[in-house]
């Protein structure tokens, strides 16, 4: 059997020289939940839309569901559902009435169409607010409705474009919930763009990270950390302005690199936690007086680090609503 | 057209009506402008235009400028649609749709016949409000056909260069900014004064005007008895500017699709 989707080489420009997808290879298994995570402008939406037919590749292939995106798109439009960034909502019609109307534009019958309106609204939770106008919805009822729609044919391949981007932390527990379930009970293969690693590591089977258009690391997420393998050291000073004198100081435990907010440095410790001791003594020794301390085992975005020698973006408001999930 | 693009087209139609009357700001303006406009001149003129040189025999102002007032608001309507269209552009609606299996015509003609469907029902709104204050329709039930057909063939017109419009630029902004040449059409036509009362250059202006024609051929209904002749003239302008913007959204959408 095909893969559920396969790019080689894939390349989009625009406006002649800006690459905004430089030769990215990837295969997502059927059933899989892929996730390509990575930060703003990293590609990762130019992808996804290249794979949804709504953008022609400049250069490489892709194709999903085993039809080709250029050459089979209509074929590849009636095995994918899409969700895409920033829900297309009409805010003046009713939940019901765009599930109807979408079940229509994918050439349902009018029974069915009904039918799947129902089931899938009250599969998403949405059954009490079927018949109010979606501009009373909140956000995570929107971006549930969103998912509904994208499931109305009971597609093979379901692709997400940051599901949960501005999203509370409890409406993002749900969307995950319901998107395990999907892929468990359906086996539909989700392709999902995200630049929360937390929402890469607790969904996706495998992860892409991409940056400036290209793959720079994949892999299941617990092989990427354990690639990254070191726990860190993250320091904040009481003084912005100490922070050379930081980088000298720590510099024989690790290789220290500026932390996502101002006055914070991460420190990874190649010899293990043992040398966090050794590390804050240097500091004190150094005159730089410490305000915080926080040791970490490897994450995602120290995978991103290793990989880019920067943070995810975003990922400085992520940690505080993630963190909870993730001890 | 497939049974299945047909159901799709009246399913899009039937989306875009709803998108209009469930917001006071799209159906609003196309239909207080024209009436108070209408008020306005009803009021200065008062009863009696037979007397001024030029008019033709009406019995009254109303009867002479109602169908100008049908005709600026399928204008308004009509730039309402294509500004709807680059609305669901900017949104993404737009992209749900391509992402979608449905026909690719239907996403033309989804919005075109719910432009119809807006512009005929504001039409009969128009002319039954007249009725009320008095006017009496000469050429009848045939008449009121003629001017609804008009009225069909301009909203397809209309829509169909706001479609254009909202597929090259992508928004809406753009399709409403076209609305004032709409008007100055209007203006430097005979929607208000018929064509004798005007002299020099803004006579001719009028007379190249299809603005003009297409007026002529609706008033023509009102104030006199039906006449083969005017309305095989609207139609004919009309329907050429229809077929033309219809041809030409369907290139615009043709040529979108595949630069993207």
């Amino acid at each position: 059997m095909t893969k559920a989707i396969e790019v080689e080489g894939l390349v989009r420009e625009f406006r002649g020289d800006i690459r905004a997808v430089d030769g990215v290879d990837l295969e997502v298994d059927r059933g899989e939940i892929y996730g390509f995570l990575g930060p703003n402008g990293a590609g990762k939406s130019t992808t996804v839309r290249i794979l949804a037919t709504l953008l022609r590749p400049s250069g490489g292939r892709a194709s999903v569901a085993g039809h080709d995106v250029v050459r089979e798109a209509a074929a590849v439009r009636r095995s994918i559902g899409v969700a895409l960034q920033d829900a297309a909502i009409d805010p003046y019609m009713t939940g019901r009435e765009l599930l109807r109307l979408q079940a229509v534009l994918h050439g349902i019958d009018r029974a069915r169409g009904r039918e799947r309106a129902v089931a899938l609204l009250e599969r998403v939770g949405l059954t009490q607010a079927a018949d109010r106008r979606v501009k009373t919805y909140s956000g995570g009822m929107r971006r549930r409705l969103d998912l509904a729609l994208a499931l109305v044919h009971a597609p093979e391949v379901l692709f997400l474009d940051e599901p949960t981007t501005g999203l509370d932390p409890i409406s993002r527990l749900t969307l995950w919930d319901e998107v395990r379930r999907l892929n468990e009970e359906s086996g539909t293969t989700v392709f999902l763009t995200t630049q929360y690693l937390e929402e890469a590591d607790q969904l996706a089977d495998r992860v892409a990270i991409i940056d400036g258009g290209r793959i720079v690391a994949e892999g299941t997420p617990e092989r990427l950390k354990a690639e990254v393998g070191d726990p860190s050291l993250k320091v904040t000073l009481g003084d912005l302005h100490d922070m050379d004198a930081a980088f000298e100081a720590v510099r024989p435990f690790g290789d220290p690199v500026t932390g996502s907010r101002p006055g914070e440095l991460t420190l990874r410790l190649p010899r293990g936690a043992a040398a966090v001791a050794e590390a804050v003594r240097a500091l004190d020794e150094a005159d730089v007086p410490i305000t915080g301390l926080d040791l970490t085992q490897p994450s995602l975005d120290d995978v991103f680090v290793a990989k880019t020698g920067r943070h995810l973006e975003g990922e400085a408001q992520a940690e505080g609503e993630g963190a909870l999930a993730e001890r | 057209m497939s049974a299945l693009a047909l159901r799709q087209t009246a399913a899009l139609a039937r989306r875009s009506v709803m998108d209009t009357l469930r917001l006071p700001q799209a159906w609003f303006p196309s239909l207080f402008f024209p009436m108070a406009l209408l008020a306005i001149f009803t009021g200065s003129f008062g009863d009696a235009p037979g007397n001024v040189p030029g008019f033709p025999p009406v019995r009254g102002f109303l009867d002479f400028a109602v169908a100008g007032s049908v005709l600026q608001g399928v204008l308004i309507g009509g730039t309402t649609a294509g500004a709807a269209f680059a609305a669901d552009i900017e949104g993404g609606f737009f992209d749900r749709l391509v992402a979608s299996p449905v026909s690719r015509t239907a996403i033309l003609t989804g919005r075109l016949a719910g432009g119809i469907v807006l512009g005929i029902t504001q039409t009969l709104l128009f002319l039954g409000i007249g009725v009320a204050f008095g006017v009496d329709v000469q050429a009848g039930v045939l008449g009121v056909l003629a001017i609804v057909l008009l009225s069909a063939l301009l909203a397809t017109a209309v829509g169909g260069l706001g479609v254009v419009l909202a597929l090259r630029t992508g928004s809406a902004e753009a399709v409403q900014g076209a609305f004032p040449l709409f008007f100055v059409l209007l203006f430097f036509s005979s929607a208000f004064f018929p064509r004798e009362t005007m002299t020099g250059w803004f006579r001719h202006v009028a007379d190249i005007n299809p603005i003009s024609h297409l007026v002529e051929a609706m008033r023509d209904q009102v104030i006199a008895p039906i006449d083969a002749g005017t309305v095989v003239t609207g139609v004919a302008i009309a329907g050429g500017l229809a077929v033309l913007a219809v041809a030409a959204s369907a290139r615009a959408l043709h040529r979108r699709l595949g630069a993207a």
